[in-house]
């Protein structure tokens, strides 16, 4: 595993991120957010308020304008390309484009995490199997992903996150395209790896997920946290 | 850890499964070049040798005036010696010539009955050692041995030796070329065709990315892709040398000019080493494509 990925330390911090698109489009604006080990936190927000752009930043597909963001103690700024690889096999990220192989089955786009590690083609199987039922596609499982619907698309994408049960899941609007139901079912999914120890940051304007949830909630707006504009105090990890 | 391997074969076959065509002309290029510059080696191999072989038979003949008397035979000898390097030297009496001469003409020896013993002169043959074999040398050599004591002229296949030369120097020429040609169209369309496969794969290869990849996990199936072809292409290009040249030497069977070459195909090292060039230049060819196209 990762240098400091300890308890006492966030996993994830955000320290006055600011992020400008060219020309001048302000996605984020000075945000600070501290997320602790074992964490489950709602990044939550508008649509354009942000939430994609700061998750992006935090798995090294954008670099901040201004501010550091440290990811397990890695400073993002610094880090070098095979480090970042490294990293990136410690994080599962759900997409909001998915990002799966159209051309390639469920169960091959499920499994690539896993060969990415060199896991075992038996232990690739039975985890693989074992997603398939949760989040109920197993009668998808050779089928091609360009064949699926958006909301069996999304289940793949979600399902490849959390295949190596990684100690970060960042997931982008994992419910965007599901019914109540099947959306119960991801949730169910995301609070047994909460509870195995993951840390999972969800970025998502479905209030119906989040309303009764315990856990804690940041809201994003226009790049801002609403409130608490750039400090660092509040959206620090809640006890 | 040990399933590395069967990772990285796997994306292998899914990579060649994706653009098979592409993969099958790289592979009959890679087996035609294989073929034309070995080919060409074959043909200069076996005639360098058959060269050295009739080489053994090159001699100068020093025609001589008179008998060379026993007891100057060794002063002959050291005068030849002390200028170049000499395999052997012989002495033909005007007897031994007579006799040689009959041996050749075997049934035919009536003609000689009335010329009588004597009329053939006496000469020394001179077998030059293979490093004195070239023109300039034996050129040299002759007209050194025709200063000896009582030499009257000085006798070599010139001509022939002339010949002989400039065919191996424009065999010799041709492997080359041959040669670059094999090395130019195995590395650049080895290189092309795991270009294509990154272009393809380019969606692939970003979501390996996304996923935490490392370099190995992407470039080793590129290199196995690389070697693969190389492995396949010279295998079917010396392979078809081989049914060429069995083909060729069965048909031309009989005494001819295969035969007298004692035409044979090359032993099992020069294979060898034909094969592992052809193979570790595809590898350098995906090495190409991988370090070109894929910032890493
Ligand atoms: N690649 C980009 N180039 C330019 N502007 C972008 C880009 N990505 C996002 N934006 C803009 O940044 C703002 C925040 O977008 P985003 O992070 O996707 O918000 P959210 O995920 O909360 O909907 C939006 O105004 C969006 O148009
Ligand atoms: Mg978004």
């Amino acid at each position: 595993m990762i240098k400091s990925f300890s308890d006492d330390l966030p996993i994830v911090d955000i320290v006055k991120a600011t992020k400008v698109y060219p020309p001048d489009i302000i996605a984020v604006q000075n945000v600070s957010l501290a997320v602790g080990k074992g964490e489950l936190v709602f990044l939550t927000g508008m649509s354009g308020a942000g939430k994609t752009t700061l998750l992006k930043m935090v798995c090294c597909i954008e670099q901040p304008t201004k501010g550091v963001i440290e990811v397990a103690g890695h400073d993002l700024s610094r880090i070098r390309q095979t480090e970042i690889q490294k990293l990136r096999r410690q994080i599962g990220v759900v997409y909001q484009d998915f990002k799966i192989l159209p051309k390639q089955t469920v169960y091959e786009n499920i499994a690539i995490p896993m060969e990415v590690m060199y896991r075992s083609p038996k232990e690739i199987r039975k985890r693989v199997d074992q997603l398939l039922e949760t989040l109920r596609i197993t009668h998808k499982r050779n089928i091609q992903t360009a064949k699926l619907s958006r909301g069996e698309q999304q289940r793949v994408a979600i399902a490849r996150a959390a295949a190596n049960e990684p100690p970060l899941i960042l997931a982008d609007e994992p419910t965007g395209n599901l019914d109540s139901e099947v959306s119960g079912y991801v949730m169910e999914l995301f609070k047994q790896l909460n509870n195995a120890g993951s840390t999972i940051i969800i970025a998502t304007h479905d209030e119906s997920i989040y309303r009764k949830s315990r856990h804690r909630k940041v809201e994003l707006q226009h790049g801002l946290f609403s409130g608490h504009v750039g400090h660092r105090q509040l959206p620090l990890i809640n006890a | 850890m040990g399933h590395k391997t069967y990772f990285h074969i796997k994306q292998t076959g899914r990579n060649l499964r994706h653009n098979w065509p592409t993969q099958l002309m790289t592979v009959m290029t890679i087996s035609l070049s294989v073929l034309i510059f070995s080919f060409f080696l074959l043909i200069y191999l076996n005639i360098v040798n058959a060269g050295n072989r009739l080489g053994d038979e090159l001699r100068l003949i020093v025609y001589l005036n008179e008998e060379v008397a026993p007891e100057v035979k060794q002063m002959y000898e050291n005068k030849i010696r002390e200028f170049g390097k000499v395999e052997r030297i012989e002495f033909i009496s005007r007897a031994e010539a007579f006799a040689r001469l009959g041996r050749q003409l075997d049934t035919e020896k009536d003609v000689l009955a009335d010329l009588g013993p004597d009329f053939l002169p006496p000469s020394i043959e001179v077998y030059p050692r293979r490093s004195m074999r070239n023109l300039t040398s034996l050129k040299q050599f002759s007209d050194y041995l025709t200063t000896l004591p009582a030499a009257q002229k000085v006798q070599y296949g010139r001509s022939w030796v002339e010949r002989f030369g400039y065919f191996i120097e424009l065999l010799r020429v041709i492997v080359i070329l041959s040669g670059v040609l094999l090395v130019m169209a195995t590395v650049f369309m080895v290189s092309y065709t795991i270009r294509l496969t990154v272009v393809a794969k380019e969606e692939e290869l970003a979501v390996l990315r996304l996923v935490g990849a490392d370099n190995k996990f992407i470039q080793t199936p590129l290199l196995i892709e690389g070697v693969l072809q190389g492995v396949i292409g010279s295998a079917c290009g010396i392979l078809l040398l081989y049914l060429i040249f069995r083909w060729t030497t069965g048909h031309l069977s009989g005494p001819g000019f295969l035969n007298m070459l004692d035409f044979a195909f090359f032993p099992p090292k020069t294979t060898a080493i034909i094969a592992g060039t052809s193979v570790l230049l595809c590898a350098g060819g995906s090495l190409i494509s991988i370090r070109k196209f894929m910032r890493i």
